[in-house]
């Protein structure tokens, strides 16, 4: 039997605002547990929430990039649950009226374009977290998180395979980065999802039943995930039974799905009109201010980097497809007039190490300024492209700018042609065989004396006057 | 409402009763929701509902912060915490 | 001279010329509380700040402010800094603030001083002041007789004199049908207009905080104080605050008041129908004009009501969890059981009573044919006033269809009975308007209420028509006789 796997994505985004969704308190991450909190998140008896403007913005921002209807009436519900990190016993969302509605998201997947729908988009406030493992016969409360914003972005029911998924998952954290709606951290939880995952056979129209894998948050756990989900409910489908609904955890110390214990009991959420907040209204001269302040999306940087900068596509695709990366190359863009040896580095060199240092630009310590000078002494040939490559590397661990390598370590490079002559005729004069031997026909022998010229500068001759010089002093 | 009805709203709003007044609790239940359900009878299909009685809309809040961490003050009155958290009997996922 | 029974503006003369000192006065107030403890009007008291805070009032002579100095009493919802808090709750029975309503704040930053916390129904929910956790409260006229709810504790300090005025709060009647009756005047503002930050939820749409007082006069002093724009509660009106003594003393002169057309007097106890017809005559003698005006959907205000408040509060009171704060019980096996028994032990009958109600009102399958139909419904009552409001400037109805009744003689079978109370006070808060309790007589020795409903904002009405009738009657000036207690 030909089986078909059905997708959707529930995608949480921790909006980047300095303070809460409902309340003023600090949403930094890593402070110490229970000090980003203030009377509203702690639930206390008698406080009450008010908006932060900031988070509607973020959203909004969303919703116009993928151009969705942007709702400028949004009405708060309350969804009632009991949970220990919940502490007003229900969640502040948007069920009836979302800020962002439609809209669609183009991903790359396996080579081939697809666009997936989005049904919606809505604000709603964060909970805090339960550590369960640290404290014997306790789980331990920490409100931190209580009340941070999330965007939760709905999708379509359309993609077919984890990779899809995954895909889906890469465009949407370029999206919320390049919009400077999240900081898009997913190691953080600032954008985790949850997994609906169905079968059913080939050509039929109804959909199977869902399972739904709750809070996976990286793009390797979505795909093992998702995949270990398919097997599990083809295998249960062709033994003749039937999947059950339910939601499932991913341990990925055992790479498996299982049920989740503590949503056992079917529930009964509740919602309605939250009480404590009134319609919250976003006027056509906040959209229009939102308009103006839209950033550049990886698209328009790509045609710029072409037409502005003669970046090749394939450069400028790459350079574009990271915010973090896109946005250090439009730094350093500033500071050096060789765009094409700037895009070359990033590519090349700066990419391969912060591969395999498995961090983003930003967490290293190279600047945008550092590595426009760095291209600049390239590119006034004050060091040769390969003493670039073992400047860059002191570069990477100490963090120290290209000129003070150069300095400290006497690198500068030896243009002037007359001590590069006064080199070349030592060597010429201290191997007599091989020179005879190179003016009797063997023209490979050149590349020894180019050898001998940066054995003794140490390779800080500039590799084209010695060309030159050699070839002139050996007709 | 039957014993169940009873049951299934108990638990979701996480009350139990006593056994001798579940029954006093049940008559007490059947008659509010037959007073509520006298609402049937007004025609409101042309009415939105009045979920506030303020017409108005809410105000927006910079996005400043104004924290005081007193997170000592909140644990203080929880029934059981440690020097960070508040505690509670431990849950498996 | 005894500072019992006498009004904020007479406190505020004797404070002025010096034959009282503040101290003197704050002392007084709590001697008298003690002596009256059998009343049962206080949970919680702040004898040791008050008196701190007297003394600080005498040192620092100058002072413009009509309240400085002068003792109120908060209901125990109102969250008070380092002063428990309890709302006559089990589950609250040890809770302390970490910071003060809005409403408290305002009144103390004026300069009055909190002598401490006033029993009332376990949280709000009540029309008798019978389920508050810390016992019944009685009524100052007659011992073993309710003061009326939920804001019982607030009006019996109050009728006893031992506080000039107190807060309350009013979800659907109660800080009007306690101050009647307990003989003494109440006031609920316009919904949004007192901030409800700090104030513990019962029914967020509904709740609205609100002075008792001696006189109509004393209610606009605190109603002063207490009103105003507050960023910490998006449901807080953003109008001006006018000065409500300004024109609390004009004349009532073509005075328009609405009789409503829907509420039969006539089933009414005699004498009480006897009070309001002579209301109406003393009204008419002061130059207002009664019209008969209709409201064809305000009989339908006790069952919308009784969807709504229940529905809100199920879901207000979800976070008292035992988590973070409250009675959480002991033995418990896991978080459910922690929930379940915490609740369980920490709510009394009623309130879990109107938990369940309202989670089966919002429950699926019934959200609908419930909840939106009585807010539905609502929209329809607030439709009816704001057109009876284009042709009058108050309604006029009784605050309560009876007079105090004995412990534990209503509702105890049937709990619509005590529900049925509500009648002639609930449909201002669906709607959101003021509404005040005068007293105009009495009824074999208990006080009996006179409601005035005005339009939005109208608050000034209210009052201005109050004291007018006040400085042209005595009902107000008449004191319990508290040998009993």
């Amino acid at each position: 039997m030909s089986w078909e796997t059905v997708i959707g994505l529930e995608t949480h985004v921790q909006l980047s605002t300095k303070t809460k969704l409902f309340s003023r308190a600090s949403t930094s991450f890593g402070a110490s547990p229970n000090t980003n909190v203030n009377l509203i998140d702690c639930g206390l008896p008698g406080v009450l929430p008010s908006v932060n403007k900031e988070a509607f913005y973020k959203a909004i921002r969303f919703g116009m990039a993928i151009n969705a209807q942007i709702n400028q009436t949004s009405i708060f519900d309350r969804k009632n649950y009991f949970y220990a990190d919940l502490p007003k016993g229900y969640q502040i969302t948007q069920m009836d009226l979302p800020i962002v509605l439609g809209g669609s998201i183009d991903i790359h997947a396996e080579e081939s374009a697809k666009t997936i729908n989005i049904t919606r988009a809505h604000l709603e406030e964060d909970a805090g977290k339960s550590i369960h493992d640290e404290f014997d016969g306790f789980s331990a409360i920490d409100l931190n998180r209580a009340g941070t914003p999330l965007l939760e972005i709905v999708s379509e029911p359309e993609m077919s395979s984890a990779k899809e998924a995954v895909a889906y998952m890469k465009a949407m954290h370029q999206l919320v980065t390049y919009l400077d709606v999240s900081d898009g951290n997913m190691a953080q939880g600032s954008l985790r999802c949850d997994a609906n995952v169905s079968i059913r056979k080939r050509g039929d129209k109804e959909l199977g039943t869902r399972t739904e894998i709750k809070n996976i948050n990286s793009f390797k756990f979505i795909e093992k995930a998702i995949n270990f989900e398919i097997k599990r409910q083809i295998k249960i489908l062709e033994s003749g039974e039937k999947v059950i609904q339910e939601t499932r955890l991913y341990d990925s110390s055992k790479d498996e799905t299982r049920p989740m214990r503590s949503k056992e009991f079917a529930n009964d959420y509740r919602y309605f009109p939250e009480p404590d907040l009134l319609p919250v209204i976003i006027s056509d001269e906040e959209i229009q201010k939102i308009k103006d302040e839209f950033p550049e999306l990886p698209r328009e940087k790509e045609a710029r980097y072409q037409s502005d900068l003669g970046l090749s596509a394939y450069d400028a695709q790459i350079i574009a497809s990271s915010k973090t990366m896109a946005d250090f190359f439009d730094t350093a863009v500033k500071k050096t007039k060789n765009y094409s040896l700037l895009s070359n580095w990033l590519i090349g060199e700066i990419s391969a190490y912060l591969n395999k240092e498995q961090i983003e630009i930003n967490e290293s310590k190279l600047s945008a300024d550092k590595v426009a000078t760095l291209i600049n002494r390239i590119d006034d040939q004050t060091i040769s492209g390969k003493i670039g490559k073992s400047i860059f590397e002191e570069m990477c661990l100490s963090g120290a700018s290209p000129d003070e390598i150069i300095e400290s370590k006497g690198l500068k490079q030896i243009s002037d042609d007359g001590a590069i002559e006064d080199i070349i005729n030592d060597v010429i004069k201290d191997n007599p065989t091989q020179v005879e031997a190179y003016i009797g026909g063997k023209e490979k022998l050149f590349g020894f004396f180019v050898g001998q010229v940066m054995k003794i500068t140490q390779g800080k001759a500039n590799p084209k006057a010695v060309n030159r010089i050699l070839k002139d002093k050996l007709k | 409402m039957d014993q169940e009805t009873v049951r299934t709203i108990c638990y979701l709003a996480r009350l139990e009763i006593d056994e001798e007044k579940s029954e006093k609790i049940q008559n007490d239940l059947e008659t509010i929701i037959e007073l509520i359900g006298s609402l049937q009878n007004i025609d409101t299909s042309d009415t939105e509902p009045l979920f506030s009685p303020l017409e108005m809309t809410a105000f927006k809040h910079e996005d400043i912060e104004n924290s005081d961490n007193r997170k000592d003050k909140f644990l203080e009155n929880a029934a059981a915490s440690n020097e960070d958290y508040f505690l509670v009997p431990r849950v498996v996922e | 001279m005894s500072i019992q029974f006498k009004s904020i503006t007479e406190l505020r003369a004797m404070l002025d010329d010096k034959s009282i000192s503040s101290s003197e006065l704050i002392q007084e107030s709590l001697q008298l509380a003690k002596k009256y403890k059998e009343l049962n009007c206080f949970v919680t008291m702040n004898e040791k700040i008050s008196v701190k805070k007297a003394s600080s009032i005498d040192l620092n002579e100058k002072t413009n402010s009509t309240l400085s100095g002068i003792p109120l009493a908060q209901k125990d919802l109102f969250c008070t800094e380092g002063l428990r808090t309890t709302c006559s709750s089990k589950i609250l029975s040890n809770f302390i603030p970490p910071y003060t309503a809005t409403a408290v704040e305002k009144l103390e930053d004026a300069g009055s001083i909190t002598i401490g916390k006033t029993n009332m129904d376990e949280f709000a929910m009540g029309s008798s002041n019978e389920t508050s956790f810390f016992g019944n409260v009685h009524n100052p006229w007659k011992k073993g007789y309710v003061p009326g709810g939920s804001s019982g504790g607030s009006a019996a300090a109050v009728s006893a004199g031992i506080v000039p005025a107190a807060t309350g709060t009013d979800t659907g009647g109660s800080i009007r049908q306690p101050a009647a009756h307990c003989g003494i005047t109440g006031l609920k503002p316009t919904y949004g207009r007192v901030s409800r930050w700090g104030m513990i939820a019962f029914a967020s749409s509904l709740d609205q905080a609100g002075p008792l007082a001696r006189t109509a006069e004393d209610c606009a002093i605190l109603l002063n104080a207490m009103s105003g724009h507050d960023s910490k509660d998006t449901t807080s009106l953003n109008s001006n605050v006018p000065d409500f003594l300004e024109n609390i003393n004009q004349p009532i002169d073509g005075l328009k008041i609405g009789i409503i057309k829907e509420f039969d007097i006539s089933d009414l106890d005699t004498d009480v129908q006897a009070c309001f017809e002579d209301s109406k005559k003393n009204y008419e003698s002061l130059g207002a004009q009664f019209v008969e005006v209709s409201l064809p959907n305000i009989s339908a205000s006790v069952p919308t009501y009784y969807s709504i408040a229940p529905a809100e509060c199920s879901s207000n009171l979800s976070r008292f969890d035992g988590v973070r704060f409250g009675h959480r019980a002991e033995n418990t096996n896991d978080l459910n059981d922690l929930y379940i028994k915490s609740r369980s032990e920490g709510f009394g009958d009623e309130v879990k009573r109107r938990i369940l109600i309202g989670t089966y009102a919002l429950s699926a399958g019934y959200y609908d044919a419930y909840y939106k139909k009585a807010q539905q419904v609502r929209r329809l009552i607030k439709n009816d006033f704001d057109d009876v409001f284009k042709s009058v400037d108050l309604l006029m109805t009784p605050t309560s269809p009876n007079t105090a009744f004995k412990f534990g003689s209503k509702g105890t079978q049937n709990p619509v009975e005590l529900y049925l109370e509500d009648l002639f006070t609930i449909s201002s808060n669906l709607a959101g308007l003021p509404a005040i309790s005068i007293p105009h007589g009495q009824v074999n020795s208990l006080p009996v209420g006179l409601q005035l409903i005005g339009n939005f904002l109208r608050e000034d009405q209210l009052l201005n028509a109050s004291h007018i009738f006040q400085k042209n009657s005595d009902f107000h000036l008449a004191k319990p006789n508290l040998e009993d207690f």
